[in-house]
């Protein structure tokens, strides 16, 4: 077939589609947010008549209107091409968005003019191609000309979506999806995308602080050392979701030596215990032809995972068997065999799918997910359990971790599950315990971005990065190893964090040498197999973008 | 009772209509023991094999009544009996074009026929369930269908084994909620299965993936009902009729400015004047016809001077016209084009579905710019931009043909009446008709204190005043000044 994209024909039509585009448009591109990376506005520059016949009223929509808390929908903007719907339809399984009226007269709209409630929303503001959909988080903030975009990795999940972050003025203005056909399709959840306003809070920590006066790094940190040195199973220590590869491996390193014994607590932390062989590719799921999901709801798990799920079953045609107790959204598909199995229960359900039809002639490769069950489930037996199942059948295991850098902490060996109770001092780095604060605590150190209620308490309080300004890498849950680019710069007094870890060593009497994050990268690499690709950090500078070419009148 | 008008009894070229006007012709009972019903079927279901069947409709020529005059016979074998899984056959009967009147003549009529005619396409293409997707404001024919579907279940035509044969067939109703749109055939799917109702892209075809993702076989009424005579007559038989490439005969629904508006059985190939100015007595007295619609409000319109166009698809493609639906419209000289051209835009763009780009903002901007040229604001830039929409309605550049059939009433009216589209937007523009104004002798000598140019003289009311007082006064001048209704 020869497709000709440049006939007189083909150049018209494109010519008069535009034009048709235009005449109701309210063309108020000085003001609107997607001005600048606008796919009307360069198609029309590339593709367009060069004059317009266009006058006479245009057709007015009341705007804009709140589709969800995030997002605003402007109804003159909108070309009507149907994306967004088409996405929630088939890619998100929602029902949320629809078309009224008809001709043109339609307009998109929420389903019963209800707020959007699904985690997925965000997607249709990348998908718009034209201003009709903008985030209300970053609506007005600033031109798209005017920012700096880098590429980084998303640290809300253990999923590690791909993700844009972009600064102005040293504020980080916008997250945006940056396509990774390996891991996330160009979808990202809106936990990534609109949960980034903390980063740019005006009451952020910035200077290390002694029972609340101003105090220098040194001091601070000499006070820690006192405060928890030596202290063995007396100390706890809390650490974040988000910590990265280079951290837990300096981390360790703390742990090995001056504070041996300490019990550690991570955040988000499931109860799956570390892989014991090779694991499922996200991207296998798309030629899975059965897919086992056990006592684990995807969506709120591992969101672009289950998006990834839905695509194997509404277009690749693959069979989902949910194991949970509670109804989740992969029930939407009507294919979907549902096993409610008691709380508790998962793993005798897992061994009794070994005799499944659907499991002995699968006709392909056959994916078994499984999670925690929110600690409802005996991890070791159910992990053992699935393992039996791929093997008894011929799949493979994928564990849902929680936690953003969990798998890479479980490799690191600091990603503990112990608890606090009972410890006389605490190094809460990050948010603090989800617990509580210990009462027997008599000594505590507070590692934290924002100021807290419960770091009010704290003796030392030392200031600490955002997933904005970190370098580092996450493990996702499938094991590849990602780097983080900063796009705002840590100014100081604030610290990044390994340099904090490297002088907390020093003044607990651990010489870490070293004066930058590609030495602690290349270390790592060497002393953990699983980390090895950190030896050779892919170059920052972003891929180069197409250049537009000029107009091509017809 | 349905409405008897139009053409029945014994004309050598009645096929469909050969027993309509007997009475109680919608009984099941008066239909066999009268019409010869049910022998077709009888045949089709003991004596013939599916693939027969089908051979004997491609043997037939017969050609889609709907629109787009597809050979029915090869439709049925696109379908693929062996296929696993359900199949349907899906009958639209959602007859909204304009001007079109054919199907519910049919279901009227002889309801049963219909019937026939699906449980044979039925059993032909291996479909046990079929769907008649019946136009919502049909309340009658959609009552005799009912009826008639009763009496056929009663009878056991329709149930598990239709004439002792183990195969089971059964016929729902589906009614429309009004919408253009749904006559075309996978926007009827789409509304079928109760979404909203806008055109898929294809391929994949119908017939390989059409109601709920299965093997489907869509037909027209009037295809479908036509059948049952060939199945008793064969194929071959129905050859005689009609052209070589258009055989058969099918139903024109005359309307507008003629003295019998009414349903015609029609051997294809006869001429329009045969149709319009016999069948259905030509215009009332002290008119001529001026321009008529020769299937269709989607047809492009052909002028009085091409009345011996013949009714054949070709001849009528020789015309850049289509056979369309059969619906003829016929205006006399009473009439503008341009008005009805306006008036027809409008309808399509009321009834544009809203999903491909041209037929939603096209067909709005033609209404608009119709508007200005209606209200004496035309120029030259309006006349542009009608033809400029023409051309990016058309060339399927829509998904469907509803956006074709759009720009097909511009284009067409624009090939046959141009003179009459200058007319209004150059010459009865509010400032020609100023200046061809005999200016009274005070208008005169005010403007002459103010300018020398006699065309470009003000008034004492200014034509570009924007008071609609102003407007009204102009638009009532204007109607005294010309004893000839213009618009």
């Amino acid at each position: 077939m020869v497709v000709k994209t440049l006939s007189p024909m083909a150049v018209q039509a494109r010519a008069d589609i535009l034009e048709f585009e235009l005449v109701n448009h309210p063309l108020d591109c000085p003001v609107c947010d997607k001005g600048g990376e606008c796919p009307l506005q360069d198609f029309t520059f590339r593709h367009g008549y060069p004059t317009s016949r266009i006058d006479g009223p245009r057709l007015h929509f009341k705007k804009p209107i709140p589709l969800s808390e995030n997002i605003a929908l402007d109804r003159e903007r909108c070309v009507l091409c149907y994306r967004c719907t088409r996405y929630y339809d088939e890619v998100a399984w929602e029902q949320e968005l629809t078309v009224g009226q008809r001709g043109v007269q339609s307009f998109i709209t929420s389903q019963f003019d209800q707020p959007l409630q699904s985690i997925f929303s965000g997607n249709i503001i990348d998908l718009c191609p034209v201003g009709a959909l903008t985030s209300r988080v970053w609506r007005f903030e600033s031109r798209p000309w005017d920012m700096t975009h880098t590429e980084s990795i998303c640290s809300k999940c253990a999923v590690g979506c791909n993700v844009n972050l972009w600064q102005r003025r040293g504020q980080l203005v916008r997250v945006t999806s940056r396509e990774n056909d390996d891991i996330d399709e160009g979808w990202i959840c809106d936990r990534g995308r609109f949960d980034y306003t903390d980063v740019n809070d005006p009451s952020r920590l910035r200077t290390p602080r002694i029972n609340g006066a101003k105090a220098t790094w040194a001091d601070a940190l000499a006070t820690v050392s006192t405060g928890i040195k030596g202290k063995g199973a007396k100390l706890g220590i809390s650490l974040p979701k988000d910590i990265t590869n280079e951290e837990a491996f300096l981390f360790k390193r703390l742990l090995d030596g001056p504070l041996r014994g300490a019990r550690v607590k991570m955040h988000g932390r499931t109860a799956l215990p570390a892989p014991i062989a090779a694991t499922l590719r996200i991207k296998d799921l798309d030629a899975a032809r059965v897919i086992v999901i056990v006592a684990s709801d995807t969506e709120s798990d591992v969101p672009i995972v289950n998006l990834r799920i839905k695509k194997a079953a509404s277009k690749r045609g693959a069979r989902l068997i949910v194991i949970h107790p509670d109804g989740v959204d992969l029930d939407r598909d009507p294919n979907t065999i549902h096993i409610r199995n008691a709380p508790g229960s998962a793993a005798a359900e897992v061994r009794k799918l070994a005799s499944h039809r659907l499991l002995k002639s699968a006709g392909g490769p056959i994916a078994i997910l499984y999670g925690d069950g929110l600690g409802s489930e005996e991890m070791a037996d159910l992990a053992k359990s699935c393992r039996d199942l791929a093997d008894a059948v011929g799949g493979n295991v994928m564990p849902l971790y929680r936690a953003t850098n969990e798998r890479g902490a479980i490799e690191a060996g600091v990603a503990g599950w112990d608890p606090l109770d009972g410890i006389e001092a605490l190094l809460s780095w990050g948010p603090p315990p989800t617990a509580g604060i210990p009462t027997s605590v008599k000594f505590m150190a507070a590692w934290d971005h924002l100021p807290r209620p419960e770091n009010e308490k704290a003796d030392v309080l030392l200031p600490a990065t955002t997933f904005a300004q970190r370098q580092g890498s996450y493990t996702n849950l499938e094991g590849t190893v990602q780097f983080l680019r900063p796009p705002i710069e840590v100014v100081p007094p604030l610290k990044e964090s390994w340099e904090v870890l490297v002088e907390l060593g020093a003044a607990l009497g651990l010489t870490l040498d070293y004066a930058g994050i590609f030495a602690i990268q290349r270390d790592a690499a060497a002393a953990i197999p699983a980390l090895a690709a950190l030896a050779q950090p892919p170059s920052p500078e972003p891929a180069p973008e197409p250049v537009l070419i000029g107009p091509a009148h017809p | 009772m349905a409405e008897l008008r139009g053409s029945f009894g014994e004309a050598r070229n009645h096929l469909l209509t050969r027993w309509f006007g007997t009475e109680d012709l919608h009984r099941l009972d008066v239909y066999e023991s009268k019409a010869g019903g049910y022998t077709a079927l009888r045949k089709a279901l003991l004596d013939m094999k599916p693939a027969e069947l089908v051979n004997e409709v491609k043997t037939s020529g017969l050609r889609g009544r709907g629109g787009a005059g597809f050979a029915t016979g090869v439709k049925w074998s696109f379908i693929n009996r062996d296929a696993p899984g359900p199949k349907y056959v899906v009958v639209n009967a959602d007859e909204s074009e304009p001007g079109t009147s054919k199907d519910r003549y049919i279901m009227e009529n002889s309801p049963h026929m219909l019937l026939e005619g699906i449980m044979i396409a039925a059993y032909a293409v291996g479909a046990n369930q079929a769907w008649v997707y019946i136009r919502g404001e049909y309340d009658g024919p959609h009552r005799m269908l009912v009826e008639a579907i009763a009496e056929a279940r009663a009878k056991g035509y329709l149930g598990p084994k239709p004439m002792g044969v183990n195969y089971p067939l059964d016929i729902q109703l589906y009614r429309g909620h009004g919408a253009y749109i749904c006559g075309e055939e996978t926007a009827l799917l789409e509304s079928l299965e109760g979404k909203r109702a806008q055109p898929r892209s294809r391929p994949p075809f119908p017939a390989v993936k059409g109601a709920w993702g299965r093997p489907t076989l869509l037909n027209n009424v009037e295809t479908l009902s036509t059948v049952p005579w060939i199945i008793n007559n064969g194929g071959a038989a129905y050859v005689k009729f009609g052209t070589e490439k258009s055989p058969g005969t099918r139903l024109m629904s005359v309307s507008g400015n003629v003295r019998k508006p009414g349903v015609y059985e029609v051997e294809l190939g006869q001429t329009f004047r045969h149709v319009i100015m016999e069948l259905a007595g030509g215009p009332p007295d002290g008119r001529e016809l001026k321009v008529f619609w020769p299937g269709g409000s989607s047809a492009p319109v052909l002028p009085a001077s091409m009345l011996d166009t013949h009714t054949d698809m070709e001849a009528l493609a020789a015309a850049r016209s289509m056979g369309g639906s059969g619906g003829v419209i016929v205006m006399d000289d009473s009439h503008c084009v341009v008005k009805a051209a306006a008036r027809l835009l409008r309808f399509y763009a009321h009834e544009s579905c809203g999903k491909c780009t041209p037929c939603r903002v096209g067909s709005d901007w033609a209404v608009r710019t119709f508007d200005r040229i209606l209200a004496n604001e035309g120029s030259q830039v309006e006349l542009g931009i009608l033809e400029r929409v023409a051309d990016g309605l058309q060339n399927g550049r829509c998904l469907c043909g509803l956006g074709d059939s759009a720009g097909w009433v511009i284009d067409s009216t624009f090939r046959h009446f141009r003179e009459e589209y200058e007319d209004h937007a150059l010459r009865h523009t509010r400032a020609r008709w100023w200046s061809r104004r005999p200016s009274s002798s005070a208008s005169r000598s005010r403007s002459s204190a103010t300018t020398t140019s006699s065309t470009r003289s003000a008034p004492a009311v200014s034509a570009w005043s924007s008071s609609p007082r102003d407007r009204r006064a102009h638009r009532q001048a204007a109607r005294r000044r010309s004893p000839k209704e213009w618009w």
